[in-house]
């Protein structure tokens, strides 16, 4: 294989897995950029759509149930329903509570599910999970396969960023911001908060079920491990501020941005030597040591943003307000 | 900025023909993640063969065996993504790895059949990797959970329990080997009284055991968990509550920690462990406990000897195809055990050498065993079973 041909497939693969990610930060921002909802439980909802899809479109298998062999786009439909009908029982209950306290009950929730989907042996496999998911174009020969998925993927990262940005600066988007930012004046100004609020955790939900099909048909193989809060939850969530909460673009750029850094330091630790001297200390096995960097790099970006640019790399834009002349000031 | 990313592109550019001469293969393991202390004796081991077959002569015509590490994580999303960029970026010739079964799952569905790579993996243990449509490129040293929970069942029906009760930890690993267990212990006529399983690193299982003490009256105890997440405890509870005295378990339960926690005078002849073994008498795996130990590590480490074995028949494979060739290596790997070819133990690179040079048939005899590759590109493995001895360590016999 050409070097340039390789260095082609990896990106390809790279901006494939970013998309996924595009996907499930626009849906936590919704949640948190628009409304303030503070969703803890991502993973929850990832894993919701990634078993519905795998379920439903996987061949016979005696390890779990399902059999359907549902066409793809359908079953990647299903998911984000059912991801809905999910979430709206859980909003229904807890949306009410004050953010701090709705992130600990979605973190609960999230918990719940990936316990569940753990020891359901019957249904799920259990920690075992479910292999052989069918993946979109992955008949098509190498590398037309890898092209197709990725401008499935980034086609339905464009749907979704225009659907946004068309909400956004709607009278919905503006009754979400609102809301956020104070809701007893929302509620004084005659709108239903609640209901509002529900609205928006249902529709982020299912567009964290369809980034989970996605991800299932990716992967092709999904375990418990994909509600994983380190590389599920915290990500999207690092991702969405250091993009820029409440911005669309600043959500697709965070994720693509911070899934670059999460895969693509693994080719600098190829050049590392393998063994340093340090003050006279010899180090060793640097490549192999090198693999926890990686985790610690995520860390350090999301303090560093945090610390030099608070609101994100692409910060808040309000809509200019109807009827009147000069825009609000920047959220605090 | 700029003079830092020039910097980098011009290294990349100046490495890349430096290396030409070098055959990359692929090192995935889950270097970080819930097993990273069992890894890195797993990458000693598969560091040793490398050593072994660029210090006789390298691969084909003097070319080094460069292994090229990739992190895991033991998560299908790092393993896919550790596959993409050996595969792509690295360009290796092949893969030893991923670790875990969901990484290698992912990895080897998504990435590398598609790619046309083989692997070997040298600890993914899942019965489902046997199922696989892999077009002859998925193989592996480690032995499925299918064989080794099935050879327990029939030790444990031998030495006499007709009736057990059965827990487990609730992970990949432990799971897929007590399922087997189950069946197959009530397939040759012994009875499960409980069959329960637990979530690790409880305080305590004090309420497990005793839901399984009130399943009815049970020789035993089917114990299959880290002894560091909940094993230890569980014996303890077990014994505490007088619930159950003798126990039978997989290589999860096989550490040191286990006899010196509890006591070997009250787990001598009250305790049966199967392990993933070698025969301690072969030479193959004398030669390589003694290579293995003088790197300063245990070779009873669970897999580290199966790590070694994937990369010495991977370098075979390499040397028989007589080209880098993927696709080549693939269709060799089925043919270096030959059981009328030249016998190839740990170490005897040179030899290995030499012997396909001649255009001799080659049977390559593990630190691990026979390894024979069967259709799936499975290996039945060896099993030992530990008992606690005199002294109070653990000693294994081989279950033939």
């Amino acid at each position: 294989m050409d070097a340039l041909y390789g260095y082609g497939i990896y990106i390809l693969t790279l901006a494939s897995m970013g998309g996924i990610y595009a996907i499930l930060v626009l849906g936590l921002n919704i949640q948190w950029g628009f409304t303030g909802l503070f969703n803890a439980g991502v993973a929850g909802f990832i894993a919701v759509g990634a078993y519905t899809q795998a379920l439903l479109t996987t061949p016979v298998s005696a390890r779990h149930i399902g059999g359907i062999e549902l066409p793809i786009p359908l079953a990647m439909v299903l998911a984000m329903i059912i991801s809905a009908i999910v979430a709206y029982f859980i909003a229904r209950i807890c949306v009410r509570l004050r953010s701090d306290y709705l992130a600990i009950a979605t973190i609960g929730i999230a918990e719940i599910l990936r316990l569940i989907f753990k020891n359901e042996l019957w249904a799920t496999n259990g920690p075992r999970g479910v292999s052989q998911i069918p993946k979109a174009f992955e008949s098509l020969p190498q590398p037309w396969n890898i092209v197709a998925f990725l401008i499935m993927v980034l086609a339905i990262v464009a749907v979704i960023y225009v659907l946004m940005e068309r909400a956004r600066l709607s009278p919905w988007g503006r009754v979400m911001t609102a809301i956020r930012e104070n809701e007893q004046a929302s509620a004084a100004a005659g709108k239903d908060v609640e209901r509002f609020r529900v609205e928006s955790f249902v529709i982020g939900a299912a567009l964290m079920g369809l980034g989970g099909a996605l991800l299932a048909q990716y992967l092709k193989q999904i375990d418990p491990q994909v509600s994983d809060p380190l590389t599920a939850t915290f990500l999207v969530w690092v991702m969405l501020i250091a993009g820029g909460s409440a911005n669309n673009k600043g959500a697709i750029l965070g994720a693509f941005l911070l899934w670059t850094v999460w895969s693509a330091t693994q080719i600098l630790s190829g050049f590392l030597p393998n063994e340093i001297v340090v003050f006279g200390f010899e180090i060793g096995n640097l490549q192999v040591r090198s693999a926890y960097v990686r985790i610690f790099l995520i860390g350090l970006i999301l303090q560093f943003i945090l610390q030099q640019r608070p609101e994100g790399l692409l910060p808040e834009q309000r809509p200019a307000p109807v009827g009147m002349g000069k825009p609000q000031g920047e959220r605090a | 900025m700029k003079k830092l990313l020039t910097a980098v592109a011009a290294s990349a550019l100046m490495t890349a023909p430096a290396l030409a001469d070098d055959i990359k293969i692929g090192s995935v393991a889950g270097i970080t993640g819930p097993i990273a202390e069992l890894v890195a004796p797993i990458m000693d081991g598969r560091a040793l063969a490398a050593e072994h077959i660029n210090g006789a002569g390298g691969l084909l015509d003097g070319s080094q065996m460069v292994m090229v590490p990739a992190d895991s994580q033991c998560d299908p999303k790092a393993g896919v993504d550790a596959g993409n960029k050996v595969v792509n970026v690295d360009q290796v010739v092949a893969i030893i790895g991923a670790s875990c079964s969901g990484a290698t799952n992912g990895m080897v569905q998504s990435v590398t059949i598609p790619a046309g790579i083989p692997s070997i993996s040298d600890s993914a243990t899942a019965p489902s990797i046997s199922d696989l449509d892999d077009k002859g490129l998925v193989f592996r040293t480690a032995p499925s959970d299918a064989y080794q929970g099935a050879a327990l069942a029939q030790y444990a029906y031998d030495q006499g329990f007709r009736s057990l009760a059965m827990t487990y930890a609730n992970d990949d690993y432990n799971a897929g080997i007590a399922t087997v267990f189950a069946q197959v212990f009530e397939q040759i006529g012994g009875m499960i009284t409980a069959n329960q399983v637990h979530e690790p690193n409880k305080a305590s299982y004090r309420a497990e055991v005793a839901t399984m003490a009130g399943g009815g009256e049970a020789d035993g105890l089917a114990l299959f968990a880290y002894y560091g997440g909940s094993g230890i405890t569980i014996i303890k509870n077990s014994l505490e509550t007088g619930s159950f005295g003798k126990f039978v378990g997989a290589d999860g339960m096989f550490d040191q920690s286990v006899i010196d926690q509890i006591g070997a005078d009250t787990l001598r002849g009250n305790i049966w462990l199967t392990q993933s073994a070698s025969d301690p008498d072969s030479a193959s795996y004398k030669s390589f406990a003694e290579a293995y130990a003088a790197t300063g590590n245990d070779p009873q480490a669970p897999y580290a000897a199966h790590g070694y074995d994937a990369t010495f028949m991977m370098a075979m494979a390499i040397e028989k195809a007589g080209s880098s060739d993927s696709a080549a290596i693939a269709k060799a790997l089925m043919e270096i055990n030959d059981p009328s070819g030249v016998e190839i133990g740990v170490g005897q690179w040179a030899e290995a050498k030499a012997a396909i040079a001649e255009g001799k048939a080659v049977n390559y005899t593990g630190a691990t065993g026979s390894v024979d590759f069967d259709a799936n590109g499975d290996v039945p493995g060896f099993y030992g079973v530990n008992t606690v001895s005199a002294d109070g360590t653990w000693e294994t016999t081989l279950l033939k």
